[in-house]
């Protein structure tokens, strides 16, 4: 059974539907991309997932438990974290303070000790930098600090929302390995990305979305074929 | 000249509690909670009605009610219109606040209601040869350990730093798990705690209690709020804190002319407004978000 399954998901704001009957499922340990122009309702979609908006129709499963509607507080105590795009730590708390916020979303308040432990272990900068404000670090180590705080709670599947904005290459390099690290864990990894050739390679499958729905699935071998489909996707025009 | 340094410190500080009252409820909700006056009201009432009671009694009971009016006024008001318009929010803080001026003129009459709370609190004391006020001292004794008290819930404990985060970006902080519900409760609740604090400190010199009575001291910490930076709890007692001071001062340096305070102040007010529009402990960032 996959530990996340998503089937016919419709989102938008107020009568405006911006994703339609968007379907695709994950299993522990694996990940899954998801890419598209700009403005086409990736970010909808995660949003949708994790209930910071709710869905108007289709099913949301999460680890068999209907969760689609549920608040976000909710939610991640279910087992599911979203990396919202732009990394939105809090820039006025410090490291230690942000990593802390990670722990409200935990089910039991045991082994928060071990949690936070085991994130610092995963990213030592994070350790380094305990007491300063967050706003002080650089954007990739922000980008840790926002999925280290994002896994305090241990979720079942890791949504994030293009983790490599605005980052340079080799930065982006090592997010990405971490990224590995944690799906070796078990982890459920989505990703959304604008970097279709950098995704379509790392994940198992790639949705391309296109108007609202999903216009293909790649898989790793056509990342080497990516630059006809990024023509098709992007389209002309557009 | 001590008296009036003195005097000038207790109002600044009760400023300030009545600034932090709103400000934590302006940090999670962006409201700001007209109605906050009426529960210094309430809890005025509740001090004079319960005069006769041991104090700690009376205290302990008017904290109770003035908490669970802040909660009701939240669960059945503010909470129907989450997510709704600032403007919206903000007429319904007014309706809300006038509704309760109503209902109390029903419970409690249109005339004052009086007594005299902490007797032992009026007097004067001599000091090197001064003579000081009771409760100038302790009040300012009071307000230190609330708002030292109030500085350790919000930076040392979980609850304060979810507050913080949620004042910050609500959105991203329940995506953590923060229960948007439970904070905005406690928000309020603390606001009904505080609210309490100050009717305390304003029934020992004022004990002339009417429907209005919590209106002067909200409007006035409001502008205290605008000055300090609305955006954070230091910057919101800081200002009203100032507001207390300044207006005391004004009070002691135009005499006769004190007539014209408001004037005054509000002219100053006017003034720190165009050289630091966030307030003075703003970076300009906090602006924005506002
Ligand atoms: N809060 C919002 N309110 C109204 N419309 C929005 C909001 N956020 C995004 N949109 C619109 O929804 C569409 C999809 O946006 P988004 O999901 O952010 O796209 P992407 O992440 O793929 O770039 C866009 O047309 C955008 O303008
Ligand atoms: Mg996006």
């Amino acid at each position: 059974m996959p530990l996340l399954e998503v089937t016919d998901l419709i989102a938008g704001y107020g009568r405006v539907e911006v994703i339609s009957k968007i379907s695709f499922s994950i299993e522990a340990g694996k990940s899954v991309g998801i890419v598209g122009p700009n403005g086409v309702g990736k970010s909808t979609l995660l949003q949708a997932i994790a209930g910071g908006i709710s869905p108007s129709g289709g099913s949301i499963k999460l680890d068999g438990v209907d969760i689609k509607g549920k608040k976000p507080e909710d939610i991640v105590r279910l087992g599911l974290s979203l990396v919202p795009e732009g990394r939105q730590i809090f820039s006025g708390l410090s490291v230690k303070e942000n990593l802390a916020l990670g722990l409200t979303g935990r089910k039991d308040k045991k082994g928060s000790v071990e949690a936070i432990l085991k994130m610092k272990e995963l990213f030592p900068v994070l350790s380094t930098h305990e007491n300063h404000q967050a706003g002080m670090l650089s954007g990739g180590q922000q980008q840790q600090l926002a999925i280290a705080r994002a896994l305090i709670s241990e979720p079942k599947v890791l949504l994030l929302d293009e983790p490599s904005l605005g980052l340079a290459p080799t930065v982006i390099d090592d997010v990405f390995d971490r990224l590995k690290q944690i799906i070796a864990l078990g982890t459920a990894v989505v990703i959304v990305e604008q970097r279709a050739n950098l995704v379509t390679t790392f994940a198992e499958e790639t949705l391309v979305i296109r108007d609202g729905h999903v216009q293909s699935r790649l898989t790793p071998a056509d990342a080497a074929n990516l630059a006809s489909l990024e023509k098709s996707y992007f389209g002309a025009g557009e | 000249m001590i008296q009036s340094i003195l005097d000038a410190i207790s109002l600044g500080g009760l400023y300030a509690l009545a600034a932090l009252g709103l400000g934590l409820v302006f940090g999670v909700m962006r409201l700001v909670n007209f109605a906050h006056g009426e529960l210094i009201t309430i809890a005025a009432y509740m001090l004079v009605v319960t005069v006769n009671l041991p104090l700690i009694i009376s205290l302990l009971l008017t904290v109770l009610v003035t908490a669970a009016v802040a909660f009701l006024m939240e669960l059945t008001i503010y909470r129907r219109l989450r997510g709704v318009n600032p403007a919206i929010m903000l007429i319904a803080s007014f309706g809300l606040s006038t509704v309760l001026q109503r209902v109390y003129e029903l419970i409690f009459g249109a005339l004052p209601k009086s007594a005299v709370v902490a007797p032992f609190l009026n007097g004067a004391f001599k000091f090197a040869g001064l003579s000081i006020t009771i409760s100038s001292v302790i009040t300012i004794v009071l307000t230190v350990v609330i708002l030292l008290a109030m500085g350790y819930l919000v930076e040392k404990t979980s609850l304060g730093l979810q507050l913080r985060a949620a004042a910050a970006d609500f959105r991203t902080a329940r995506l953590l798990g923060v229960r948007s519900n439970r904070l905005i409760s406690a928000a309020f609740v603390l606001s009904g705690v505080l609210a309490t604090c100050v009717a305390f400190i304003l029934v020992v010199e004022n004990p002339e209690v009417n429907p209005y009575y919590g209106v002067n001291i909200t409007i006035l910490a409001l502008v205290g709020i605008v000055i300090g930076g609305i955006s954070s709890l230091r910057g919101a007692a800081l200002g009203g804190f100032v507001v207390g001071v300044i207006l005391s001062a004004l009070n002691t340096l135009l005499g006769n002319g004190r007539v014209y305070a408001y004037s005054w102040l509000f002219l100053l007010v006017l003034i720190i407004l165009l050289v630091r529009p966030g307030g003075f402990l703003s970076k300009g960032s906090e602006l924005e978000r506002v």
